[in-house]
């Protein structure tokens, strides 16, 4: 795509002065450290304190825009009076955001506002601005294998983009929007062209061209619980994958007995209770069909709809598994297992 | 990615989880488990709806859950379904009477594509509880009858004291414009009909295999055998429809729990065409 | 009329008695719709019959088989509060080493005035219609279960492992700062408190449901634990479990 805003340069120092200027806009959000090794997307508070060459959140920033607990409407016990929840727009510059996570948002747009649109989502997530940030792939990252434009520097889809050299970042501007955020803090233009792409550790072998091909014929794989058999059952895999927002919903009451609310909270079609029917019957009862379901619904079920990846490649549910299970092994072996299937 | 955030969709519910809240204006008992009852939604509620479509049924404090819709389309806003008590919600609807206040949402999902069955000859089969809400397409027929052929409806249950809408299942035998036969599995000593599961009833009905269009509903276990008899008499999968049962959550296709492979019963659902159906795998294990 | 409820407590550090845990404003509110009617400690008026009987502790004495029994026949809803009423806790550690051993060991020479059995789950002996997991209790499970009953409806029983809430907190993995935990198979219901708190979970609230205990062995293993180190671990809170 052709430039149309001129690249302008940012050493580190200005990052913090840069980010007080953008708070006197709008709340910021951005990565901050989380325990040890963690990172986490909160409000700022102090411009110092975040951290913009970070490996991956913990939670990604879907957590804005459908919270993992929330009230949907609250009651009398006999019906007489339901009032809805006030929603409010989460007006806010979202900083330092990878290029899969932003992709992960637009799958969540997809889900909630195609078919019967969501008013709660949309009243969220309309405010907000993003300003992506380019990383390094790690063990884990491999969003090259996935989407149409993958690599960590691909800027398509935010208002401005921070590109990592050495001595500070570039700043691509990408939209309007995006100019109206740097007015009123100046910065020098940069003469040359943006980093070359960073390079993945891990890929998917063949890419998703080859990932549909196969989870076309990979319902009967044993690859399927040779994994399954690893796995606890715990759900970690769903809670924080980026795309992933099934829910459940339940009445709590107040101790009055009189009022109460509606509560939806994140749920994931790898927890044993996901598929309980009626009557009590575990539709999904074994680890493998569970297991199953979730990739099939990362790289099949919608995919085949919309021709795009519902994974994103952020790496979050392998390296987060509690059990070390990789999704990009899975999907490898998915491959391999077919490929001697049909002799290739 | 496409970004469909853009076009802002203009009719969006203020939200789609709240329940509008109908009145009930009539209930009968039906068996001991079942109970019909008569829903009127309030005028401003543009009420209206296809046969075999459902609706979520709440009680605030207690929980919401999807039931079927099984009366045809008449005044707006009013609307028939009948529950069975199978927990803690059901039990406390049916406690629920004449002037009661319960919440609805819907209708939802697709409900029969009423173009398949004009001008063919419809054969229905239902299978206990599966009644309900195919009632809604009998009585869609019964309503324009002149626009279907033949209606054969088969109807069996697990013992007489099972059967659904009994002075109606006798208005059905005498009914000029309905072929009507039922069966009973476990039949009772003052039971004098056929005796035996559903597919008893399947060979001797004879089919213009042609122009007869098949809807099949009733518990998972029966599918099987009643697709298994309807394609051995040479009836092809082009023209059968079944209505699968799963627990429905939001209803609007965003909870994921209906899900079956691709397919979300809550919207692609509960109504599939045969062949449609034959490619989910986990549609009828 | 008001259900009528009532407390007891058996073999358990009585960490669990409600009186305790302060939570006197939402108890406030509720006794609004219940009666009190026996509570060892705080009251003295006895009824026959108990809508809801509240039970804490484990059954370790031929004494208590007999009161437990009693108590369930007198009451309509059996509430067993507490590990070491729903799992036997970590009194039921004591039983992989003889009786005899233990009554020794803790009794002395007046052992024998201190007949013991193996501590074991209150539903080892009678049906116990609904749990209130942890060690101590958790209150906020205690209140929905309770609220839950009163509105005649069958609480909500958390099947999803402490992860899940754990991942909802956003908390850094336990395992990431080089310590083992037992949340992938502990049964959620507590917002995970302790690793909210940068702890690890001990599994005080037992397993979930049809609870994958190799795998979980397999995790504590590549962790650094020995399979026997790692058993005994899942043990603490789970020693009656027969899934393990
Ligand atoms: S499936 Fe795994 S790698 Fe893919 S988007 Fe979800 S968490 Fe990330
Ligand atoms: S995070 Fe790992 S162990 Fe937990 S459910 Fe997912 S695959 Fe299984
Ligand atoms: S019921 Fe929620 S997606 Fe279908």
């Amino acid at each position: 795509m052709k430039q149309i805003f001129p690249l302008t340069f940012m050493t580190h120092n200005d990052i913090p002065h840069w980010i007080s200027h953008l708070q006197k806009i709008e709340n910021v959000i951005a990565p901050h450290k989380n325990g040890i090794n963690s990172f986490s997307f909160g409000k700022v508070s102090d411009p110092k304190c975040v951290i913009l060459n970070y490996d991956r959140t913990l939670s990604s920033i879907k957590k804005y825009f459908l919270p993992p607990k929330e009230t949907l409407f609250s009651f009398s016990t006999d019906g007489k009076e339901t009032t809805s929840s006030k929603v409010e727009p989460i007006n806010a510059i979202f900083l330092g955001v990878h290029n899969y996570d932003l992709e992960a948002v637009f799958r969540l747009d997809h889900n909630f506002l195609s078919g019967h649109a969501e008013s709660q989502y949309l009243t969220r997530r309309q405010g907000a601005l993003f300003i992506g940030v380019s990383y390094t792939p790690d063990e884990w990252h491999f969003s090259n294998s996935v989407l149409k434009d993958g690599e960590p520097n691909h800027s398509g889809g935010f208002d401005l983009f921070l590109h990592e050299i050495e001595d500070g970042y570039l700043l691509e501007t990408l939209t309007e929007s995006g100019q109206n955020l740097m007015k009123g803090f100046p910065l020098p233009e940069f003469d040359g062209d943006i980093p070359k792409q960073q390079s993945f550790n891990a890929h998917i072998d063949g890419g998703f061209e080859k990932v549909t091909d196969v989870f076309s014929r990979a319902w009967d794989s044993p690859v399927w619980e040779s994994y399954a058999e690893k796995c606890v059952g715990c759900g970690t895999c769903n809670l924080v994958c980026p795309t992933c927002f099934c829910f459940n919903v339940e009445d709590e009451v107040d101790l009055d007995l009189k009022t109460g609310n509606r509560i939806r909270t994140q749920d994931g079609c790898m927890l044993r209770s996901f598929s309980e029917v009626a009557g009590g019957e575990i539709f999904r009862n074994q680890k493998a069909a569970r297991m199953r379901h979730r990739l099939y619904r990362k790289f099949k079920y919608i995919s085949q709809e919309t021709g795009e990846s519902w994974c994103v490649g952020c790496g979050r549910c392998s390296a987060y598994c509690t059990a070390g299970i990789s999704i990009v092994d899975i999907v490898n072996d998915l491959i391999h297992d077919s490929n001697r299937e049909i002799g290739a | 990615m496409m970004q469909i955030f853009k076009s802002i969709p203009e009719n969006m519910e203020a939200n789609l989880y709240l329940p509008s809240m109908g009145t009930i204006t009539q209930t009968h008992n039906l068996t001991k488990k079942e109970k019909w009852f008569e829903i009127q939604m309030p005028e401003t509620h543009s009420f209206s709806y296809n046969p075999g479509q459902f609706v979520e049924v709440s009680l605030f404090g207690v929980g919401e859950a999807p039931i079927s819709i099984t009366s045809a389309m008449k005044n707006p806003g009013l609307f028939e379904m009948t529950i069975r008590d199978v927990g803690v919600l059901t039990e406390k609807i049916h406690a629920l009477n004449s002037g009661d206040l319960i919440g609805i949402r819907g209708p939802f999902g697709n409900g029969f594509d009423l173009k398949k069955f004009k001008g063919k000859d419809v054969l229905i089969v239902a299978g206990g509880i599966g009644l309900v809400p195919i009632r809604s397409l009998i009585h869609t027929i019964l309503n324009d009858r002149k626009s279907y052929g033949r209606l054969i409806i088969l109807y069996g249950t697990k013992s007489s004291q099972d059967l659904l809408y009994k002075s109606e299942l006798d208005q059905w035998e005498t009914h000029p414009g309905i072929e009507f036969q039922m069966t009973v599995d476990q039949p009772s000593p003052d039971w004098h009909g056929i005796v035996g599961v559903i597919t008893t009833l399947i060979p001797s009905v004879t089919l213009d295999l042609e122009n007869t269009v098949a809807a099949i509903v009733g518990p998972p276990v029966m599918y099987k055998f009643v697709l298994l008899s309807l394609l051995t008499k040479g009836l092809s999968d082009e023209n059968i429809y079944l209505s699968l049962e799963r627990r429905m959550k939001c209803g609007v296709g965003k909870c994921g729990h209906c899900q079956i492979n691709h397919s979300l019963v809550c919207q692609d659902g509960p109504v599939y065409h045969y062949p449609e159906l034959k490619k989910l795998q986990e549609a009828l294990k | 009329m008001k259900p009528k409820v009532a407390v007891f407590d058996f073999t358990g550090c009585e960490g669990c008695e409600l009186n305790k845990l302060n939570f006197e404003d939402e108890l406030l509110a509720l006794l609004e719709h219940i009666d009190i009617v026996e509570w060892r400690e705080a009251m003295d008026d006895k009824s026959d019959h108990y809508t809801i009987a509240i039970v804490e502790g484990s059954i370790s004495t031929p004494d208590c088989v007999e009161r437990i029994h009693d108590i369930r026949n007198r009451s309509e809803i059996l509430i067993a509060l507490g590990a070491c009423a729903v799992q036997g806790g970590m009194n039921a550690m004591k039983n992989q080493y003889p009786l005899e051993q233990v009554r020794e060991e803790v009794y002395g020479c007046h052992k024998d005035l201190f007949p013991t059995l193996p501590a074991l789950p209150l539903s080892r002996y009678v049906r116990v219609d609904y749990e209130v997991r942890g060690c101590p209790m958790t209150k906020n499970e205690f209140l929905k279960i309770l609220t839950s009953i009163l509105m005649g409806k069958k609480p909500i029983k958390p099947t999803h492992a402490v992860c899940v809430e754990c991942k909802l907190n956003e908390n850094e993995c336990v395992y990431d700062k080089g310590m083992v935990c037992l949340g992938p198979i502990t049964r959620g219901g507590c917002d995970s408190l302790c690793t909210n708190f940068g702890q690890y979970c001990t599994g005080c609230r037992g397993l979930v449901d049809e609870p994958d205990v190799e795998a979980m062995l397999a995790i504590l293993n590549r962790h650094g634990l020995s399979i026997v180190e790692a058993k005994k671990r899942l043990e603490l809170f789970n020693y009656e479990n027969q899934a393990l």
